[in-house]
């Protein structure tokens, strides 16, 4: 059996008759099984399937996205990350058509979702470096900013979305970072000291929107110079309008473009003016700051966590082992961010 | 006692040989595994080089904050751990906010600590911020410029 099929291989018949029934088919006939690159927490699978009958009746191009075998604690189920991933669609932000979720473990022997299979690539560095983009990019971050702004359009309460916490608000994210590093091994006074910062800057509340939490280069696709979706909702939830900016604006999303400030694609104005425009919001610089530094706090904790998953739950993976260490490149840019006279100073 | 050459050169050598001829008979989708293995290489070979001097002066840095305040981090004998432990809970807790100087000490042991950690983990992202040398005189980071 190909590297490919290890993992799903022996469940194809159990998931083409999944198919059938979902979809209303006559037969499914999965005619090709792969495991995609990308997802360190989740594992997605393109699956092409010739369908007879029903409505996704002709040839297929679907993705299958369930749990890798160690996970983070943070991150939604699967059939949570559907429910949001429709809401998403719904709300038309621009996502793989959501097809069908499978709860019955007796299928793949774990939850999953069925979504369209959607062309482009959402690796970081060459949406960031390659040349052939470089007109384009700060169209793409403008587009970025209107998705955005549709999906703040989702708003609490919904009866579709009832699993999601209420939002924690920034002081509860801080009493989460908190809890975290208390049970961590190293100490980390770099984290210490931001998070203080933080605690002691809380900006004025708005009201909470669905946020993305993963809203960032390497998490969209570009085909040629198009966005073409926006991917991997397992972190949703309900939180602050300018979570997703400072995240997508974090230096730890740029792929070797420091300098453009917006996801490593373009200057931020580009990417705030999408937004403004199509939320009818304008943006406050210091709000948008507090929330990068919420951000990079944020990508060290789960950067540690990631090695953690080596550490204390056993993953035999470098790639996941070796990124807790991206947490120090999180703390310069804090020191950066927060003690900007100290390059000087001190470095 | 041990034969030569040394086990970093051979490091070195390793790492030369990975990336320059095994990785272009990759198939592109395990090129980054190998960058990634190239990665590690380098790394273990500065902290191999810089051995726990760093870790060392950090330590004493933070006794030496800890005296001018008139305390001690930790009884005698205590480890860097506790050292670290014990400051971060006093910036958790803003114990040197209300001291201008104070505070400017403090965020001088942070800077120095993320920079020695920077200059073995990844000495590229220094540079790229404009603190430091990618170089770093150190004899991996000179062998390639692919790594992260």
């Amino acid at each position: 059996m190909p590297r490919s099929e290890a993992g799903l291989g022996d469940r194809q018949f159990a998931l083409a008759e999944f198919l059938k029934e979902a979809s209303g088919a006559d037969a499914v006939e999965i005619t090709r099984l792969e495991l995609l690159n990308g997802g360190a927490i989740q594992e997605n699978w393109g699956v092409d399937v010739s369908v007879d009958g029903g409505r996704l009746a002709g040839q297929q191009r679907l993705v299958l996205r369930t749990d890798a075998a160690t996970g983070v604690p943070s991150s939604l189920g699967r059939i949570e990350e559907f429910a949001v991933l429709e809401a998403a669609f719904a709300a038309g932000v621009t996502v793989p058509e959501p097809l069908f979720a499978g709860a019955d473990k007796a299928v793949l022997g774990k939850p999953f979702f069925v979504m369209r299979r959607i062309a482009g690539s959402a690796a970081g560095r060459p949406i960031t470096l390659d040349p052939a983009l470089e007109a384009t990019r700060p169209a793409i971050a403008e587009r970025l900013g209107r998705e955005l702004g549709r999906l703040q359009t989702i708003r609490p309460p919904r009866d579709d979305l009832t699993f999601l916490s209420p939002d924690p608000g920034p002081a509860g994210q801080i009493a989460e970072f908190r809890a975290y590093l208390d049970g961590h091994s190293n100490p980390r006074p770099v984290l210490e000291w931001a998070l203080r910062w933080a605690e002691t800057h809380l900006p004025e509340p708005l009201p909470s929107v669905l946020c993305h939490r993963d809203f960032r280069t390497g998490n969209y696709l570009v085909d040629g110079t198009r966005l073409t979706a926006i991917l991997d909702w397992e972190f949703a939830g309900w939180g602050d309008p300018d979570e997703d900016i400072g995240w997508l604006c974090c230096k730890g999303w740029r792929f070797g473009r420091l300098d453009r400030e917006a996801g490593g694609i373009a200057k931020r104005a580009h990417f705030y003016r999408g937004y403004e425009e199509e939320s009818g919001r304008r943006l406050d610089p210091d709000r948008v700051r507090f929330w990068e530094i919420i951000a990079n706090i944020r990508w060290a904790v789960i950067a540690m966590q990631q090695s953690d998953r080596y550490l204390i739950g056993g993953a035999r993976s470098l790639s996941t082992a070796i990124t807790g260490r991206r947490a120090t490149e999180c703390e310069l840019e804090l020191l950066m961010l927060l003690d900007p006279d100290g390059v000087v100073a001190y470095a | 006692m041990r034969d030569l050459p040394r086990s970093l050169e051979l490091l070195a050598l390793a790492r030369e040989l990975l990336l320059d001829e095994l990785v272009p008979l990759l198939p592109p989708d395990r090129r980054r595994d190998a960058h990634l293995i190239a990665t590690v290489m380098a790394i273990t070979s500065r902290e191999a080089s810089a051995r726990e001097g760093w870790q060392q002066e950090i330590v004493e840095l933070v006794g030496e904050f800890y005296e001018t305040l008139g305390s001690f981090p930790s009884a005698p004998g205590d480890e860097e751990r506790d050292c670290l432990t014990r400051f971060a809970a006093d910036l958790r807790n803003g114990a040197f906010e209300t001291s201008p100087s104070r505070a400017a000490a403090a965020r001088a042991i942070l800077w120095r600590l993320t920079i020695e950690k920077l200059r073995e983990g990844n000495p590229h992202f220094l540079a790229a911020n404009g603190v430091g040398d990618a170089n770093d005189n150190r004899p991996i980071v000179a062998a390639s410029e692919r790594e992260q």
